[in-house]
């Protein structure tokens, strides 16, 4: 594997884990958080954002672990067979301009790169295998390898699959000194992965998430690398610019100016560069001196309510596992786990026919406990990125959750399913008699109405004050 | 309604208000004061997002937080990157 080069093996888009097949609750964690929106081009969600969570308290000893080609590797442990030719594993998420996520040495060594078409792939290396992902599989693996390392620590933050950061705070009298510490780390992944696949993990060890995230990209696999905390700015001098997790259009024009250590950078007066790149430029200088320290954060996320279906036999027509999908919310809805709680975002995936699995993700404008509201959008993903293959099992997981409910059964006395209570269902926008009653006792005692309902006024608006308004109430 | 009035009357929700709000030196609120509410530590943010829309007209550029205050309440803020003041949308 061509490991030396972080930013080659695209880092997966999606930065959630954890389907299990056919559980109803799982045991499954996701980021909570929305990164601040940093770009950086080596990881789907940003990990280096001090920003992100102002004041909370994390862990200042970071150690980062990190298995380059993570997926194409489980791939490869699926299939021994493959290790010694040249293989290539599709990017997930797209069904018409397929392009390569990861590739193996030998197809590294013909020519052929992350982010290639296949048709160029394939042209620069006949003999080259393309594999379909597996997310399912590689969520499972992510999960397993959370699992082992929660034992080690509490404080836990992944960030993109094959990279987890671990706060080692307080940890040296269980576990001796920071290099054993790592080693310990390390070692707790023979536990549950291959031989193979743990020799060739990264390991670094410093303070803050990014000086152990550049400290695990320059270890030799299976040996951490240790920074001290008086050695850090040392150490960061040698290593390049495009380590810094910044614009990289400012990494780029930093190498054109000559610049290529994060030393060199430093030799910059920070007006200068604030000038050049503005506030990126007091980032890049703050990250080289290792001035800013990012602490690991403990990562949380409420437990995913989960539902399956298996199909009889494989189903490929959209409109049956449209109609599937919508069993499929129903039933996630009236999960126990789920009740009083609206959802705010949701994932469907596929184990599909002949091995592999597909999923698209929503997430909703606003949480919802309404079927059709949590069904639209994901229908929508599945329209733009379909199965390749048919489907075997559909699976919904409710990712992430907001407030209870809405008052609209006030007013239209329905339950989230749009069934009337009394037995007769209500036609969209009747009052029901009790309601009016209250209303009239109300204006005879105040003379008018005190009541108001919420109206969508537009509803789509990105601005939260253009959506909705009170109107008066007097049916 | 209020009475002598017989047209329905609109009131648009989420109204921005004023918001008192001290950040760090990278501009991230540490600080929040609703109205009518001393001062709160945040906890944690949760979501940052950013808009800038109707640049053809009165251009808005709003730069989003959504934070937990230490109490537990979570309020949604944005810096007004036009006037550079904080307010407050949600939560308040």
């Amino acid at each position: 594997m061509s490991e030396t080069r972080p930013d080659a093996h695209g880092v997966p888009t999606h930065p959630s884990h954890g389907w299990v097949q056919g559980a109803s609750t799982g045991n499954g964690r996701a980021r909570e958080t929305a990164a601040a929106g940093q770009p950086w081009a080596l990881a789907d969600s940003t990990p280096f954002s001090s920003s992100s969570h102002a004041s909370v308290p994390g862990s200042r000893r970071a150690l980062c672990l990190w298995l380059p080609t993570f997926e194409l590797r489980l791939e490869l442990m699926r299939a021994p067979e493959l290790g010694s030719t040249s293989v290539a594993l599709l990017s997930p998420g797209e069904s018409v301009r397929r392009t390569v996520w990861q590739v193996s040495e030998r197809a590294w060594d013909a020519g052929v790169r992350p982010d290639q078409l296949v048709s160029q792939a394939v042209s620069l290396c006949p003999s080259l295998t393309l594999l379909e992902p597996d997310p399912a599989h590689y969520d499972a693996a992510t999960d397993t390898l959370l699992e082992v390392l929660s034992e080690l620590t509490p404080v836990l933050e992944p960030a993109g699959r094959g990279r987890v950061f671990l706060g080692m705070d307080g940890l040296g009298r269980l576990y001796g000194s920071p290099r054993r510490q790592a080693e310990r780390a390390l070692g707790s992944l023979f536990r549950v992965f291959p031989a193979p696949l743990v020799a060739a993990t990264r390991a670094g060890m410093a303070p803050g998430k990014f000086g152990a995230w550049v400290a695990a990209v320059s270890a030799p696999p299976g040996e951490p690398v240790v920074i001290p905390e008086d050695a850090l700015s040392r150490f960061l001098a040698s290593r390049p610019v495009a380590s810094l997790p910044v614009d990289p259009l400012v990494i780029q024009r930093l190498e054109r100016l000559g610049v290529s250590t994060l030393g060199e950078l430093r030799r910059f007066p920070e007006p200068a560069l604030v000038a050049q790149f503005g506030e990126e430029g007091r980032s890049a200088l703050a990250w080289s001196t290792g001035r800013r320290i990012d602490p690991v954060r403990p990562w949380h996320r409420p437990r995913p309510v989960r539902v399956s279906l298996d199909f009889p036999t494989p189903i490929g027509l959209v409109e049956t596992l449209h109609g599937a999908l919508d069993r499929l919310v129903e039933r996630a809805l009236s999960r126990p786990a789920r009740r009083g709680r609206s959802v705010a975002a949701a994932r469907l995936g596929a184990h599909l026919e002949g091995g592999g699995s597909w999923f698209v993700e929503a997430v909703l404008r606003e949480p919802t406990s309404a079927r059709d509201r949590i069904a639209f959008p994901l229908r929508s993903k599945m329209a733009l990125t379909p199965p390749p293959k048919a489907v075997e099992t559909l699976l919904l997981e409710l990712t992430r959750f907001g407030a209870p409910s809405t008052q609209t059964s006030l007013f239209d006395r329905r339950d989230e399913a749009g069934r009337g209570q009394d037995g007769r269902d209500l036609s969209a926008g009747e009052v029901p008699v009790s309601l009016k009653d209250a209303v009239r006792d109300l204006k005879l005692r105040l003379g008018y109405s005190p009541l108001y309902r919420v109206v969508e006024v537009d509803p789509w608006s990105r601005l939260p004050e253009r959506r909705h308004a009170l109107l008066s109430f007097d049916p | 309604m209020r009475p002598g009035s017989d047209t329905p009357r609109l009131r648009l929700l989420g109204q921005p208000r004023l918001v008192g709000v001290r950040t760090n030196e990278e501009g991230e609120p540490l600080h929040v004061r609703l109205p009518g509410r001393p001062a709160r530590r945040v906890a944690a943010v949760r979501e940052a997002w950013r808009i800038d829309d109707e640049w053809w007209r009165r251009p808005i550029s709003r730069d989003y937080r959504a934070v937990v205050l230490d109490d537990g309440r979570p309020v949604t803020l944005y810096h007004d990157l036009l006037d550079g003041r904080w307010y407050v949308q949600t939560g308040d």
